[in-house]
């Protein structure tokens, strides 16, 4: 406990404040309270904002003795890492431009990135991402400097551009000492209008595009969303505990991050890597969490499969637990999210046999606030969440707005809706189109040396066009309809969101992917990608015999599984928005083959080319590939070898 | 690596004490090596201990506990001790031993000769515990360290006939040495334990509260047992623990990754030797009159048995486990004993005497744990710890 001291201003300190000066503030007002941790050699290391801040102001020395000035941009390729911050503070705190890169993204979408921002300096992570540069630095004429921060297996590299970390530090300290005040004066003539990152949209139609973020963007998204509680609600405190490990290059990892961390003083710990979050969130239990719907779906699959293989006492137990869940989970969503005296009493009953320990286990027991967003989540997997006490909030925002946007609020939130606009913004549905429209002080600069794409995403008002169709719910609330450009319009005429079909399917834990397919044809399809854990397991308890993750999909039984998926998915919809035939995607999709963007978005486009035939089989009657319709299912033709290698 | 060499070394600089409260209630989030590897690592097991420990300090004022029942505890305890050794041994390092009986007779007769008194055929120094029980313990494992060159030479079967003839071969010098050991069938009053002239097996009132004569004897071994349990699991989990474990597990292998493979087996029966020594010396208290066939020939035979039945029924390779299983062999026979008049068939005149009993549930329980839990007792409470640590899953 203890009374934590609000950062003040200190006396002499001009200029406006930014992520940096929040830093800075608290690294003198506390400079021995934890800022995050890192889990390095088995233990949490701690971090505290005195060093947090030195660091930052290290790199920005550094990043001037290299001759970045003012405006240019440094890019940061790696994983969550406390390296990640101090990038990316430094660069902003001497005016420059952080970009940040996707760890998945391939060496031709690195030269791409590389080449449309022009980065000066790149901060890359292991040899993993060096060797992306060195591929493509001859490419990149811009780049200078190379700065790695895991020496294992690049100590030996003998290139001209390359630096490591330790070094690059020590020339921040060098430069430190023959001009102490150079960084504090950049930092003191920062403005709002300065652009303080790109942040490349993912790109699921054509090339990703840099988003520019000025200080004024960011200084609005931090009061809105954090100290406004418009990200997670009650507003954060030093007192909470996150776990970062989504992209920092995206802009709600950012924000939960790096803008959560200076605005409220939470105390971030980053997670080992993306394998380990499970473990990592069970050591933090973290008070607030976010993440994406894929994260939600996997911990409520995990936890099904993990309560399939218990023994008979746990299983009836937790069945009945699960009862409560549901009572609670329904008697909540009817109450607008909150509780009542009815959910509470129920709460109090399972926390002891259930709830309690089920949290622990995932690591959500301390959770007061969960955020979900980025993409649309299944009403299903909310409910489920309810119940067991852990209250998810959906929130709809895009790098373009600073994500502000719309919000569940606590106490107010209603199913199936991304939430009410965040209080103070300019927000309207476009008359014609139904697309969401926003203006207000976050809203994005433009993009970076794109001023048609620029002027295309804006109206000639002003307002920012988001691309998502939406409709209000009841006055208050908005409901995304779908993308504008996804929206399917059958040879019959009947516009189609093929999104909302795809979430239904979606919520069945045996499928992973399901893309609806019918523009311009005369019915309904989907091609349908299974959820390797759970179907394998499905298997494994049938006995059921598979190989490849193809053999598995293309089984006669499985067939039968997302048939039966599909029928009761139909169910819900009118007859025109039935599915009426599926194939099976004969591998997992992937972001190094092209067929997702690096947040796991598909690619439309991309993926009616590579899976064009199976498109034609469902369209020309034929039954070449696995697949079926609602009365039955056929294995295809089987697969020769030369088909193997062709998909492989 | 990065080595961050300008980084806040953990627990150097004073961390501001709202930093704390995010590690409150996060049982797993470890920060420090020292609470990584700390033996009582969650407050549910300092909780349990502390109660544990405490109830042992309690034991010579409950109601029911009889002067004989203290006795029994104090042997329970020694025997306790010589079983982590043994367990030291053959649980962690793998050398089956059957020849514990013969270091524990070391110990008995080197703490007689040192601290008993001497009548007209023995010798007796009358010495202070704090030599004898020591020497007891280096002598055991001095003799261990000579032996276990030998001994370190073969594995298996072989190493359990080898150890089975130390028994054969202490029969001999115990029955041989009559000036320490009073002879064949006479034998010799054990040490009486006095630490700086405070005599530990006479009633005592201190500070106003009565201690029966057993009492400071006991309490002196709970004590000794702590410290040495704890010894033994931090030698169990330190580098030449597992230097242990690799030997035990495939000594070939373990030579091959630089294990020293003579040094490590040498090491393991000199202190398992210590151990053994220690318990003998206790034992020689708590019997009072010791004989060659408490330790030798087949008298010996059996205390080895013993000794392997308690780490067996306990559990091999863990320190508790031979606590667990000290217990069992212990206190078993006795609630035989007070429940054999309501079992039918059991009793003077029946089908089976109240012996025969006994012996027949040891062999079935150690047939039993063999088959069904090769982990000991203590494998059992670690299925129920496991079953309740995974709830609401299994695994």
């Amino acid at each position: 406990m203890g009374t934590v001291m609000e950062p003040a201003a200190t006396a002499g300190d001009t200029g406006i404040q930014t992520v940096v000066t929040k830093v800075r503030d608290r690294a003198r007002a506390m400079p021995d309270t934890v800022a995050m941790r890192e889990k390095r050699y088995g233990i949490w290391q701690d971090i505290t904002w005195g060093h947090y801040y030195e660091q930052v102001e290290l790199v920005g020395h550094a990043l001037l003795a290299l001759g970045v000035e003012e405006g240019d941009r440094v890019a940061v390729h790696s994983e969550n890492r406390p390296e990640w911050l101090y990038g990316d503070l430094g660069t902003n705190a001497i005016r420059a431009i952080t970009m940040g890169l996707y760890p998945t993204n391939p060496a031709a979408e690195v030269r791409y990135l590389l080449q449309d921002s022009g980065s000066k300096v790149l901060i890359a992570e292991d040899q993993e991402q060096v060797d992306k540069a060195i591929e493509v630095e001859a490419d990149c004429p811009d780049l200078k400097t190379i700065v790695y921060l895991e020496p294992r297996g690049v100590r030996d590299y003998d290139h001209p551009k390359l630096m490591s970390w330790d070094d690059f530090i020590a020339l921040g300290v060098e430069h430190r000492d023959r001009d102490r005040d150079a960084v504090e004066r950049l930092i003191a003539s920062a403005e709002s209008s300065d652009i303080a990152t790109l942040i490349y949209t993912s790109g699921t139609t054509g090339p990703p595009k840099g988003a520019m973020l000025t200080h004024g963007n960011v200084s609005f998204a931090m009061h809105t969303l954090i100290e406004g509680g418009g990200f997670y609600d009650p507003a954060p405190g030093p007192k909470d505990v996150i776990l970062s490990y989504l992209p920092l290059c995206h802009v709600a990892e950012r924000a939960a991050t790096t803008w959560t961390n200076a605005e409220a003083g939470v105390t971030v710990h980053f997670a080992e890597s993306i394998e380990t979050v499970q473990v990592n969130l069970r050591e933090v239990q973290p008070t607030l969490f976010f993440a994406v719907p894929r994260i939600w779906e996997k911990m409520q699959a995990g936890i099904f499969i993990k309560m399939n293989a218990a023994s008979p006492l746990k299983k009836l137990v937790y069945k009945a637990g699960m009862g409560l869940a549901n009572k609670i989970g329904d008697e909540m969503v009817a109450n607008d999210g909150a509780h009542t005296p009815l959910t509470r009493v129920l709460y109090a009953i399972g926390y002891p046999f259930v709830f309690r320990a089920l949290r622990d286990r995932v690591g959500l027991r301390k959770v007061r606030a969960a955020g979900s967003g980025a993409a649309p989540i299944a009403p299903e997997v909310l409910k489920f969440f309810f119940g067991i006490g852990v209250p998810i909030h959906e929130i709809y925002g895009m790098t373009e707005n600073a994500a502000v946007a719309t919000v569940n609020r606590r106490g107010r939130v209603k199913l199936g809706t991304v939430g009410e606009p965040q209080p103070g913004i300019g927000f309207r549905l476009d008359e014609e189109t139904g697309e969401i429209l926003t203006k207000h002080p976050g809203v994005f600069a433009g993009y970076w040396n794109k001023p048609d794409k620029t002027q295309e995403t804006f109206t000639d008002d002003g307002w920012l066009r988001t691309g998502d169709v939406g409709e209000w719910v009841d006055g208050t609330h908005i409901k995304i309809v779908d993308r504008i450009k996804d929206i399917i319009i059958t040879a019959g005429g009947k516009n189609i969101s093929p999104s909302e079909i795809e979430n239904s399917l979606k919520t069945s834990p045996f499928i992973k992917e399901a893309v609806v397919i019918g523009d311009k044809k005369p019915y309904l399809t989907a091609l349908i990608g299974i959820e390797l854990d759970t179907v394998g397991d499905w298997a494994q308890r049938r006995k059921l015999p598979y190989t490849t993750y193809r053999d598995l999909s293309e089984k006669p039984e499985v067939l039968e599984l997302i048939q039966k998926s599909i029928i009761k998915t139909n169910d819900k919809f009118a007859r025109v928005e039935n599915i009426r035939k599926f194939r099976m995607m004969p591998k997992e999709l992937d972001h190094e083959d092209g067929e997702m963007t690096a947040t796991q978005k598909v690619k439309r486009s991309a993926l009616h080319e590579i899976f064009g035939p199976l498109v034609e089989d469902m369209y020309g009657n034929t039954t070449e590939h696995a697949g079926g319709d609602l009365s039955e299912v056929h294995s295809g033709t089987r697969p020769t070898a030369d088909d193997e290698a062709e998909v492989a | 690596m990065t080595e961050q060499s300008d980084r806040t070394p953990t627990g150097k600089t004073p961390i501001a004490t709202s930093s704390r409260a995010t590690l409150r209630g996060r049982p797993m989030l470890y920060t420090e090596y020292a609470r990584d590897q700390a033996l009582l690592n969650t407050p549910s097991k300092r909780l349990w201990t502390a109660l544990l420990v405490i109830t042992m300090f309690a034991m010579p004022f409950l109601p029911f506990i009889t002067r004989s029942g203290l006795s029994d505890m104090t042997r329970l305890m020694a025997l306790a001790i010589g079983a982590i050794g043994l367990n030291l041994v053959t649980g962690y390092a793998g050398q089956v031993s059957l020849g514990h009986a013969f270091f524990v007779g070391i110990g008995a007769f080197t703490g007689a000769a040192l601290g008993g008194s001497p009548t007209t055929n023995v010798v007796g120094y009358e010495l202070d515990l704090l030599i004898w029980l020591p020497a007891a313990g280096l002598v055991a494992g001095l003799v261990g360290l000579i032996l276990a060159p030998l001994a370190a030479r073969v594995r298996g079967l072989y190493l359990a006939i080898l150890t089975l003839g130390l028994v054969f071969i202490g029969e001999h010098i115990f029955k041989e040495m009559v000036f320490i050991s009073g002879g064949q069938g006479v034998g010799r009053r054990g040490p009486s334990p006095s630490i700086l002239g405070f005599e530990l097996y006479v009633p005592h009132e201190i500070l106003g509260i009565q201690f029966v004569r057993e009492a400071p004897f006991f309490y002196f071994v709970l004590i000794l047992l702590i410290v040495m349990g704890v010894l033994a699991r931090n030698l169990a989990r330190s580098k030449m623990g597992r230097a242990f474990a690799a030997v035990r597990d495939r000594d070939i292998a373990a030579e091959v990754m630089g294990v020293p493979l003579l040094q490590t087996k040498v090491v393991a029966f000199g202190i398992s030797s210590f151990y053994g020594g220690v318990c003998g010396a206790l034992l020689a208290v708590a019997f009072g009159q010791l004989t060659p066939e408490n330790f030798g020939g087949l008298g010996g035979l059996l205390l080895s048995v013993q000794f392997l039945a308690i780490i067996l029924i306990g559990g091999v390779a863990t320190i508790s486990g031979p606590i667990i299983g000290a217990s069992f062999v212990v206190l078993m026979p006795r609630l035989v004993q007070a429940y054999a008049g309501s079992i039918p068939f059991v009793g003077s005149g029946s089908l089976l005497s109240v012996q025969q009993l006994e012996g027949i549930l040891f062999g079935v329980l150690i047939v039993l744990f063999l088959v069904l839990e090769p982990r000991g007792l203590f494998g059992l409470w670690l299925r129920v710890r496991n079953y309740w640590k995974a709830w609401p899953f299994s695994y």
